[in-house]
């Protein structure tokens, strides 16, 4: 069998598929307790205090006995809660966060005992837009936990993230067009291999900036946590979940931030290129992209630790009035550019 | 496999139309509307239409049933009332009865033209043969150039309308004064306010000697000698 190493779109067998699917999971589940404890270290440090140090070596299996405690806790729903809809929204969101996780590329189709194995969970020709029916999915997981709690601060805090989400999602989108439009194509894989020549933070750097604070917005993360302002509502639209289902939300919402992340290092950062024309051997790939996300999660935590919360008013006007007209320019601009230099 | 993975999404959506129609509770309603058009989307997916089935996905579930719930999730007791109304006997709902079939029978006969007209001649053959590869048949690219070669009148034409129906919501809304300057000035009141009244040491009290004269009013509460309690402008 010829290897179709470098091939865009390429899909294994079954048997693979599902042994992928499985990796993949796993590889989500443990991502997300590293990025628990790394915020939390690391929040600390911002605030010139240790942060968690009690349990395990420097505190690290903290996030273990977080996890453990929500998990043993009793689950409980208020009396105004809509039954079935109160216990599926949470699964609706770490499903979709899941789902999410499949497209980014950790390297390219690799022989791995002999069968070509794309590091990857799936190489869709629609890439991007892949990501934003997920997205669009997702919304239901939060709107839906917000509108059936029955309480008005969980109402509230839906209503916004659902605003929030669709204002942003807008502009996430017209930044990816102007890197589909450089790369012409919507694989993701394909995008990676389109950066051999020059990462596309530089030829797209308003791009870079525009989704990365679209998805500052799109995770609900700091500046933009209006959903769970707990100065105003509460706890947003988790306020009334406990135990079990409110460590789904939370699951869910660090491991939005990880496939943001992972998306940015795919599209603007080079994936698993490494920089200077290096060429390490295949199985380096995978710790380049984590690398990357690492940094770009980093990122995050940084802006949560420097900046205070917008107000509701400047989330939207910002969104709607800046943030869209520089991505429709940006998309603009980069198609005339292409157009011209092709 | 892909006859079990059919069958569930045609279930899915039939059930899910069945549920739009058959619900009481109006945001029950719309949740089953985006139910069905997930299962669409996923019949879209067998028929290897992923560009057909994300947009399905991203522009149906996602952006126009998020209007709806949000209408529905804001409006919701108003329109249970509206399903009250039709149900009661007065002639008005009588007439929005009448009139409601008619449509559903008229949109019905129309189906049905068009399904007897076409569709059935599909249903012995295979239909069009599935070529993997980059700019084949259904793929973003196929579709992209046929938007802007083929139906690019009819594209324009659609985005055009989508424009003026945009601008012309505003435009609506404005006439309405739903988007009227703000006019309203916003009080504010410094935490410093409500932390420490007046006659408690503040410096403007030292420099200026506000606020140090015995109360005036009686039965202020606080025992004799209390400072009077006179807020300073709200700047």
């Amino acid at each position: 069998m010829i290897l179709p190493l470098g091939v865009v779109g390429y899909y294994e067998a079954w048997w693979v598929q599902i042994v992928k699917g499985i990796v993949i999971f796993a590889v989500a589940l443990q991502l997300v307790p590293i990025v628990l404890i790394a915020e939390r270290k690391v929040l600390g440090r911002f605030q010139s205090r240790y942060g968690p140090n009690r349990v395990g070596p420097f505190g690290f299996l903290q996030p273990m006995a977080d996890i453990l405690k929500l998990l043993t806790k009793e689950q409980f729903r208020p009396r105004t809660s809509a039954g079935v809809m109160f216990a599926i929204a949470p699964a609706i969101s770490i499903l979709t966060a899941v789902a999410a996780f499949a497209i980014i590329p950790f390297g390219n189709v690799q022989n791995i005992f002999g069968e070509p194995v794309g590091l990857y969970g799936v190489d869709v020709s629609i890439g991007p837009l892949y990501l934003f029916a997920f997205g669009a999915i997702a919304f239901y997981g939060v709107m839906l936990g917000g509108w059936s709690s029955g309480s008005k601060y969980s109402f509230l805090g839906a209503m916004r993230a659902a605003a929030q989400l669709i204002s942003y999602e807008v502009s996430q989108g017209l930044a990816l067009v102007g890197v589909i439009i450089t790369a012409q194509t919507l694989s993701l894989t394909g995008i990676v291999h389109a950066q051999g020549g020059m990462w596309y933070f530089i030829p797209q750097f308003a791009g870079f900036l525009i989704f990365l604070v679209a998805s500052f917005a799109e995770t609900n993360r700091t500046p933009f946590d209006l959903t769970e302002a707990d100065a105003e509502l509460v706890g947003g639209y988790n306020t009334e979940y406990g135990g079990g289902r409110f460590a789904s939300y939370y699951f869910a919402e660090y491991l939005n931030v990880i496939v943001v992340s992972g998306i940015v290092t795919t599209v603007f950062l080079g994936g698993w290129l490494m920089p200077f024309g290096i060429h390490p051997p295949g199985w380096v790939d995978p710790f380049v992209v984590l690398v990357k996300m690492a940094i770009i999660t980093f990122f995050f935590i940084w802006v949560r630790a420097t900046l205070p919360r917008l107000r509701y008013d400047q989330l939207m006007s910002f969104g709607w009035k800046v943030l869209l007209p520089l991505a429709t320019l940006n998309t603009l601009v980069t198609a005339i550019v292409v157009v011209v230099t092709h | 496999m892909s006859a079990v993975i059919f069958f569930i999404a045609a279930i899915g959506a039939i059930s899910g139309a069945v549920g739009v129609v058959v619900l009481r509770d109006p945001f029950y309603s719309v949740l089953a509307l985006v139910a069905h058009l997930v299962s669409l989307a996923a019949l879209f997916l067998l028929l290897r239409a992923e560009f057909v089935a994300a947009v399905q996905v991203v522009v149906y579930a996602g952006a126009v049933m998020v209007l709806y719930v949000f209408v529905v999730a804001y409006v919701g007791e108003e329109s249970a009332s509206l399903g009250e109304r039709m149900r009661s006997t007065a002639l008005g709902s009588r007439r929005m009865r009448l009139l409601a079939s008619l449509a559903g029978g008229a949109l019905l006969a129309e189906l049905l033209i068009s399904l007897l007209g076409t569709g059935l001649k599909a249903i012995d053959s295979y239909g069009a043969a599935y070529h993997p590869g980059p700019r084949t048949f259904g793929t973003p690219a196929y579709i992209g150039e046929l938007l802007l070669t083929r139906f690019l009148i009819a594209f324009e034409v659609a985005s055009f309308l989508l424009l003026v129906a945009a601008v012309g919501a505003v435009v609506l809304a404005r006439r309405r004064g739903g988007l009227g300057e703000e006019t309203v000035t916003v009080e504010r009141l410094a935490p410093l306010h409500l932390e420490r009244p007046l006659g408690t040491g503040t410096m403007a009290e030292g420099v200026e000697g506000r606020g140090v004269a015995p109360s005036a009013r009686p039965g202020d509460g606080n025992g004799a000698g209390e400072p009077v309690r006179e807020r300073e402008p709200v700047r």
